[in-house]
């Protein structure tokens, strides 16, 4: 459980540091499109949902 | 639209609300738990509902469309982020949720204390939680104050709309305690995001002929809204600044971390987790479309906040969903604040009262937290009569001075070495760094105070723990406890 955790903690902390700096990079910071900040920050919402999704799919009905 | 209309409007609200809240108090048995944390009973959906309720207020379609207005999509990379701070629930939900139930906890702060084996960390974090969410919930009544006034063009005075509000929210949490507070949130949160979604669907096709149209307008006119720092106002400064205290608010915010006590299961945890996240999603895409709407229909606002009210006085939004729309918007303002006023009588209960009172009984306990929920109202409501401006400024000030509880939070379920006199320190120091910095303006090297205070109430923590002696036995039973039984569950 331990090397699960530490997974998914590695993994969310690059997720949510992406959230935060690739906006503000030459790769999306002149992209005035739909397609630009707008797209990306909805799929890292969606990604994070999913995961989410499968670390939850554990909790089950123990009282 | 007519002051009639909008009394009429509120009151056939406050009445059905009232009827379920008076179904929801007959269901109640007796006792703290069942007053304050509906028995530990909560079902997932109700659950997802109030949780969605609670955390989402006034600030989505007036503040937050306001941000956009101003300051174009960043807004909704702070909000989003905010929404991905649920990782933190994937972590922290059922261990809250199994502690909760092991030690009988009625509060987060509770929880502190036994923890850290000291009464005064829970006084103080209750104290500290009391002094940061005022504020808030009073931003949650000015903002309907303000609808009600600006919608009416003034028919409907300021205090008229901020005394229905307190009513309403004192009514109901009065009436049935937390469970009518989660039947009535179940039920604004279901009006919320209706509202929300019909009149984004309303404006997008009567103001631009469909939402591809609205994002090509967006394109064309205003192409530095679809970037960031785009035009200016999300400079990475205040975007971190913004950002950082509310990604941590299912931690920060006792109001939303005592949902975590509620659920009857880790399977009804889960429930209520994803279905927060569609709802989030949802309802934070309808509040940027609100935002940039205004700013291609509306584009000489002089104050952002104004975004919402001028929009649904505009021709495109019917009188009836503009009607439905500041009935949404009351509704999430109400459910916020009622949802804080219990948890913050629950607080004073559990963790002034009874450890000052060590040989009070059940009933006394209950009735202490009863009474305080008229007492905060009516302080709510003061503070509300004093209007003070800046929506979005005050509600994110009070997300930087909670930010100080998270690393007392995450210590005592990850480090075996923290200590009381460090979460005192921590919470105290870094609650009057954000406080000084909020309100003189300072922005040391450029950084918020939500960034100054998380940072400070970090150093103080881990510093002063290392300096003086845990409670190692406690520390020890609290987490090999929980070790044990996430391991048999392959919970991470």
């Amino acid at each position: 459980m331990k090397k699960k955790r530490i997974f998914w903690a590695g993994l969310f902390f690059l997720m949510i540091l992406a959230a935060f700096v690739i906006p503000y990079t030459p790769l999306l910071n002149d992209l005035s499109r739909v397609y630009g900040a707008f797209l990306f920050w909805n799929i890292f919402a969606l990604i994070v949902i999913v995961c989410l999704g499968i670390i939850t799919s554990k909790w089950r009905d123990l009282g | 639209m007519s002051a009639t209309t909008i009394y009429l409007a509120l009151f056939l609200y406050f009445i059905v609300g009232s009827i379920i809240a008076r179904y929801a108090g007959r269901k109640m048995g007796g006792g703290v738990n069942e007053y304050f944390l509906a028995g530990r009973s909560l079902g997932g959906v109700v659950a997802a509902l109030t949780y969605s309720a609670t955390t989402y207020s006034a600030f989505m379609l007036v503040g937050l469309a306001g941000f956009t207005y101003i300051g174009g999509v960043g807004a909704l990379g702070f909000e989003l982020i905010y929404l991905s701070g649920l990782v933190l629930v994937a972590f922290f939900g059922p261990r809250l949720w199994l502690v909760g139930k092991r030690y009988n906890y009625l509060t987060p702060t509770e929880m502190l204390g036994d923890r850290y084996q000291s009464k005064a960390v829970a006084v103080v974090s209750a104290v500290a939680a009391v002094i940061f969410l005022i504020p808030y919930s009073a931003v949650q009544l000015i903002g309907i104050g303000a609808l009600v006034e600006g919608i009416s063009g003034g028919a409907v005075p300021f205090l008229a709309g901020v005394g229905i509000a307190s009513f309403i929210a004192v009514y109901w949490t009065w009436t049935g305690g937390l469970r009518a507070v989660a039947w009535t949130d179940s039920l604004q949160a279901a009006v919320m995001l209706i509202v929300a979604v019909l009149s984004v669907v309303f404006i997008a096709y009567r103001g631009f002929g469909g939402f591809g149209n609205l994002f090509t307008a967006l394109e064309s006119q205003y192409p530095a809204w679809l970037t960031v720092p785009g035009p200016g106002f999300f400079n990475i400064h205040a975007f971190i600044g913004l950002t950082l205290p509310w990604f941590f608010f299912s931690l920060s915010n006792p109001q939303v971390s005592q949902r975590l006590f509620m659920p009857r299961s880790l399977a009804q945890m889960r429930i209520m987790v994803m279905g927060f996240l569609i709802f989030g999603f949802i309802y934070t895409l309808v509040s940027i479309l609100w935002g940039f709407s205004a700013r291609l229909l509306l584009p000489d606002l002089e104050v952002a906040d104004a975004a919402t009210p001028a929009l649904l006085g505009l021709d495109i939004v019917p009188a009836s969903v503009a009607l439905l729309v500041m009935l949404g918007i009351s509704a999430a303002a109400v459910s916020t604040v009622n949802s804080i006023i219990l948890t913050l009588s629950s607080m004073i209960t559990r963790d002034v009262f009874k450890n000052i009172r060590e040989d009070s009984i059940a009933h006394q306990e209950l009735l202490v937290g009863r009474i305080f929920v008229p007492l905060f109202t009516v302080l709510i409501l003061g503070f509300a009569t004093l209007r003070l401006d800046l929506i979005a400024a005050l509600s994110v000030a009070s997300s930087a001075g909670l930010l100080v509880m998270v690393p007392a939070l995450i210590g005592a379920f990850f480090w075996k070495r923290g200590t009381a006199p460090a979460v005192i320190l921590s919470v105290v120091g870094g609650g009057i760094v954000a406080t000084v910095l909020q309100y003189s303006g300072l922005k040391p090297f450029g950084f918020w105070p939500g960034v100054w205070s998380g940072v400070i109430s970090t150093i103080l923590f881990v510093g002063v723990s290392l300096l003086t002696r845990a409670p190692e036995n406690k520390a020890e039973e609290f987490i090999g406890y929980l070790q044990e039984e996430l391991d048999s569950k392959e919970v991470i």
